[in-house]
């Protein structure tokens, strides 16, 4: 097997890497700046340089020629290599900065180079916590700088596009931004103008950067160049706690981190998932975190002459037993949701069944036109396969209606119907409508009882893409019932990982009165004297495993290893793009 | 060292011919004989493999800067596939000093054009390009003008002189940056793209225009082609400088009385070229000279008895043959102010793509420019250098080293006269 020697170690590999990645890939590290690992490499950082060499082999023998020592004969490359665009070949020596003083120097130098034009806004700069120029300055650069002339001075505060903004002025010039749109998003919105030290990204003269993909740019570009209109300002790195999670607003389920702070989260980023998403996300899903701060129902609320008042979790659960119970089994519907995870879609059947009411039923939703040929499908709900793997019945919007109709007990799981057009809100008139909601809507406001319910940022629950591959969430922020100090699950604070003051995490701020359904689910069961006694998704998930045969293996854990699992669907069923 | 007979040399490339530049004068002074002879005459030429060793062993050394011999260069192309292949022809000629190309676009086209079109051949190319300083708006057309009498003699395109070698010939304008006179940022710009230098691996042999095999030669180089399919491999080495041979274009231009490109023997003594041109202006002593454009280091008058303009004579004293055109200042010129000037250019003209070449450009010249007004300091000259090692070779074209480099070895060679400029220490009084 062809063997390459890094600073003095021997290494084996296979096929086709680029040493850069290679030496990532051991988990050590070369500075560098414009490589992407999806994108071509420029090679125009110049800050991830190495000296590259190679052992020299008799060619007939093809042994490795030794010197009057019994060294090893090394032929160098005349220069210091850039590591990102090198091919690791067989018998190469790399010394790295870790093992070399010329390799060192040429970094130093670089980043004294890079830096003698940069602002150094970092007190005031989007980026600073997380920018690569601040670290790798920091472990690699110059203790200080030699330049004593005037800055170039670019312009600031340029809005490309509607969701991006740029200061021309941090911008290295890694392209990284404009190979983007060239090479992933393919709309070649954005190129690089001017020469030289005055250079910087654009577009077209009069053309927006309206890219659907845009805000990619912005996690991309390695300084605070581009920034997100959106977010920009709004808060720290640091102040903010991270949490893996799926974008619940189109079907493709895209990887994605939450950002929260004082129980709101603040941003959404792509989290990379080589089997969906890649690096990348949809600007669309980006928007998404505002449902989780805003318009959200806290406590549950009840209809008193034809008002909607708060109510207590009493109260709802005691109306909710009384109506089933004073209703004729065959005129309740309940109406599951391809927007509710599988655990609450589970949770909820399993109590109907219970009841011994008939299997619920569900729609789809279908936005003909979202979907293109990248990230985005036309099916915009998270779980409709979810729905369809737990055997429940799918009916076009029609069949919903009609279903409806014939009811009088009506309980709706986390699905506006009245809001995407399956029904109107005449369609509920003289029944009596239950919704299991996270937001005020005009579904939740035709209802009689509105269950305020937690949303994919608040609790940990799966749900099965387009394609068939379930994935997981993580707990985000906290409700009013929930205690990040207690919670395990839960992603880990700075409180948590420093112990500071400052932590953001511990507030009774933004908590939401709301439970996941299937906590919900417990109560009224344990009122009517029924045996559901769910604790959380971990343990939901297990049981479904355990007796659904289309979940056979999946637990949390496995899914946590594998980044998901890929669940044999049919093809007819799949609505994948 | 032998001395170059150049007394006795008669111009081939710019001979004293009346309208050379018209196709029927350059047929009728014997003109597109090499190209049909190569095409037609099987017996001499046993394909194209034949003419790239004969160019090979002529040793034309590429007169766009890098002196690599053509005819090598050429044999790296892969063999043919069936797809397009392409020759792209240097005329970007943007270097400061060189002013060679555009006397050729002017007074005899058509020796380039054949010249390109036997290379075309030997290459089995498909389509030639050549790429023209936009500024160059009258030599666009005249060469543009040429090449469509060449198409209609059926010179280019398709079944050329009966054989089944077919090509085409397109004049592409450059739009006013050096760069793309670097031969991969010159690529890009003919694909339509920024002129931003590719990195190497891949070559362009293997990967250039569109992906496909191409060779990338300048203008006078390939003009020299056709003399050598016409007098053969030996003619040319035989001419000049041995490592060096053939006819060379010198741009004379500064403080000399007769400015002006001059077709020569490689290896002319420096000072004999500068009595050539006329001789030093109103009988000035001297100063130093720029021998092959602003990027080769500059030398001392004290430094070039006996020196020769080419490579192997000029790499004794610490510079570089270029691309022949040589700058000559005399004892009233300000070095400083000559490479604040230089180093203006490179900074303008840097494509910005590399950190050491976009910031260090532009950190050298701010440097010059405050110690050209008087403000600079003795550690500034220190620190020049230290930015020049922090440019060179760690990038991923030429133009950071040709920025560098006039830094480094003018700063060296005249180190008082700019200590001189310099402020005096002042003491910081605590
Ligand atoms: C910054 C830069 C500018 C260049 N400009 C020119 C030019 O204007 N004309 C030219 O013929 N070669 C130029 N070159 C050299 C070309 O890259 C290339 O080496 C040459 O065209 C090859 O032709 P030759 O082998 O026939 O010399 C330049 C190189 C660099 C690095
Ligand atoms: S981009 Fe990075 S280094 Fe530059 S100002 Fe922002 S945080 Fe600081
Ligand atoms: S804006 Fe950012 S991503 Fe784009 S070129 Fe500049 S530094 Fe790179
Ligand atoms: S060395 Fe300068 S001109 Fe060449 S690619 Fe780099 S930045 Fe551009
Ligand atoms: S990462 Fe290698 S040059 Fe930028």
């Amino acid at each position: 097997m062809p063997e390459i020697f890094i600073d003095g170690h021997r290494y084996e590999f296979e096929g086709d890497h680029k040493v850069l990645q290679f030496i990532q890939d051991l988990g050590k590290e070369v500075p560098f700046f414009c490589y992407h690992p999806s994108m071509t490499a420029p090679a125009n950082c110049r800050q991830c340089m190495v000296k590259a060499g190679q052992y020299m082999k008799d060619r007939e023998t093809g042994e490795y020629e030794v010197d009057e020592n019994g060294e090893r004969v090394i032929r160098w490359f005349p220069k210091l290599q850039t590591s990102c665009n090198l091919m690791a070949a067989d018998g190469m020596v790399i010394l790295t900065q870790e093992t070399d003083e010329l390799v060192q120097r040429a970094q130093k130098d670089n980043l004294e180079l890079i830096l003698i034009n940069h602002p150094l806004d970092c007190p005031i700069c989007d980026q600073a916590g997380e920018c690569p120029l601040q670290i790798q300055t920091y472990k690699y650069g110059p203790e200080g700088s030699r330049f004593e002339v005037k800055k170039v001075h670019k312009p600031k505060r340029i809005q490309l596009g509607p969701r991006v903004v740029l200061d021309a002025e941090r911008c290295i010039n890694c392209t990284r931004c404009t190979r983007f749109t060239q090479e992933i998003s393919k709309t070649d919105q954005l190129t690089i103008t001017s020469r030289g030290d005055k250079n910087y990204p654009t577009t077209a003269p009069g053309r927006e950067f309206d890219d659907p993909y845009s805000l990619n740019t912005v996690d991309i570009c390695p300084v605070g160049a581009l920034t997100s209109a959106d977010f920009r300002f709004k808060a720290r790195v640091w102040e903010m706690n991270q949490t893996p999670s799926i974008d619940i607003t189109n079907g493709k389920g895209t990887n994605i981190d939450l950002w929260t702070r004082d129980n709101l989260i603040l941003r959404v980023t792509p989290r990379f998932n080589a089997e969906v998403n890649d690096h990348w996300m949809p600007d669309a899903g980006r928007e998404a975190y505002k449902i989780f701060n805003e318009n959200r129902i806290s406590r549950p609320q009840q209809k008193l002459d034809g008002e909607q008042i708060l109510s207590s979790w009493n109260n709802a659960i005691a109306t909710l037993s009384e109506e089933i119970a004073a209703t004729d089994n065959s005129k309740i519907v309940v109406i599951a949701s391809p927007h509710a995870s599988v655990e609450e879609n589970y949770a909820l059947s399993k109590y109907t069944n219970l009841l011994g009411l008939n299997q619920p039923v569900f729609t789809p939703h279908i936005e003909e036109g979202t979907g293109d040929d990248f990230l985005l499908s036309d099916d915009v709900a998270p779980n409709a396969n979810g729905c369809r793997l737990l055997g429940f019945t799918e009916l076009d919007k029609a069949s919903i209606k009609k279903e409806i109709k014939k009811a009088e007990l009506v309980v709706i799981l986390h699905d506006n119907l009245i809001d995407r057009e399956v029904i109107a809100a005449d369609d509920l008139k003289e029944k009596f409508v239950v919704v299991f909601a996270t937001n005020n809507s005009d579904t939740s406001k035709a209802a009689d009882l509105v269950i305020p319910i937690t949303t994919a940022a608040e609790h940990a629950a799966s749900y099965v893409n387009v394609d068939g591959r379930i994935q997981r969430t993580y707990r985000a922020k906290e409700t009013k019932y929930t205690e990040r100090r207690l919670d395990l699950e839960m992603s880990e604070g700075r409180l948590d990982r420093y112990g500071t003051n400052f932590d953001n995490w511990v507030t009774e701020d933004n908590k939401i009165d709301c439970l996941p359904v299937w906590k919900f689910i417990n109560r009224i069961s344990e009122h009517s004297g029924l045996e559901c006694n769910f604790n959380d998704g971990r343990e939901i998930m297990d049981e479904i495993a355990s007796t659904l045969d289309s979940f056979t293996g999946v637990s949390y854990a496995a899914m946590d290893e594998q980044a998901g699992i890929q669940l044999s669907i049919k093809k007819e069923t799949s609505t994948s793009k | 060292m032998s001395t170059v007979d150049w007394k006795n040399y008669t111009p081939v490339l710019l001979p004293d011919i009346k309208d050379l530049h018209k196709i029927d004068v350059y047929i009728k002074n014997g003109g597109y004989k090499a190209l049909k002879s190569v095409l037609t005459d099987k017996k001499s030429w046993d394909g194209p493999k034949a003419v790239i060793e004969e160019v090979k062993s002529a040793n034309i050394r590429g007169r766009g800067g890098a002196g690599f011999n053509a005819g090598l260069k050429w044999s790296f192309m892969p063999p043919a596939d069936g797809g397009p292949r392409y020759l792209a022809c240097n005329g970007d000629e943007s270097e400061p000093g060189t002013f060679k190309d555009r006397k050729i676009f002017e007074y005899n086209p058509h020796v380039f054009i054949e010249g390109a079109l036997i290379a075309a051949y030997a290459m089995e190319i498909t389509t030639i390009y050549v790429y023209i300083r936009g500024e160059y708006k009258t030599y666009i057309d005249m060469v543009e003008n040429a090449i469509a009498d060449a198409y209609n003699k059926g010179y280019i395109g398709k079944n050329i002189f009966g054989s089944d070698f077919s090509v085409d010939f397109y004049v592409h304008s450059g739009a006013g940056a050096y760069i793309c006179g670097e031969e991969t940022s010159m690529l890009e710009s003919l694909e339509g793209k920024r002129g931003y230098p590719r990195v190497k691996p891949p070559f362009p042999a293997q990967k250039g225009l569109w992906g496909r095999p191409t060779t990338i030669n300048n203008v006078e180089t390939l003009s020299h082609v056709t003399g050598v399919i016409n007098n053969g491999a030996e003619w040319f080495s035989g001419i000049g400088a041995k490592t060096h041979p053939g006819p060379v274009l010198y741009g004379i231009s500064g403080h000399v009385n007769n400015p002006g490109v001059y077709e020569l023997p490689s290896g002319i003594p420096v000072l004999d070229l500068i009595e050539i041109a006329g001789g030093m202006r109103n009988g000035k002593k001297l100063k130093a000279v720029i021998p092959g454009g602003s990027s080769t280091p500059i030398l001392r008058a004290d430094q070039l008895d006996g020196i020769t303009m080419d490579s192997d004579s000029l790499r004794t004293v610490g510079s570089m043959l270029g691309t022949a055109g040589m700058v000559v200042m005399d004892e009233d010129t300000d070095i400083v102010d000559v490479l604040w000037r230089i180093s203006h250019f490179y900074h303008h003209e840097s494509c910005g793509q590399c950190t050491p070449c976009r910031e260090g450009t532009g950190w050298l010249e701010k440097i010059l420019l405050k110690i050209k007004n008087g403000d600079g300091e003795v550690r500034d000259l220190d620190l020049l250098l230290d930015v020049t090692t922090q440019m060179e070779g760690r990038t991923i074209c030429a133009l950071a080293d040709a920025a560098a480099w006039p830094v480094r070895f003018t700063i060296n060679r005249f180190r008082d006269e700019f200590e001189a400029r310099c402020k005096k220490k002042s003491h910081a009084v605590a």
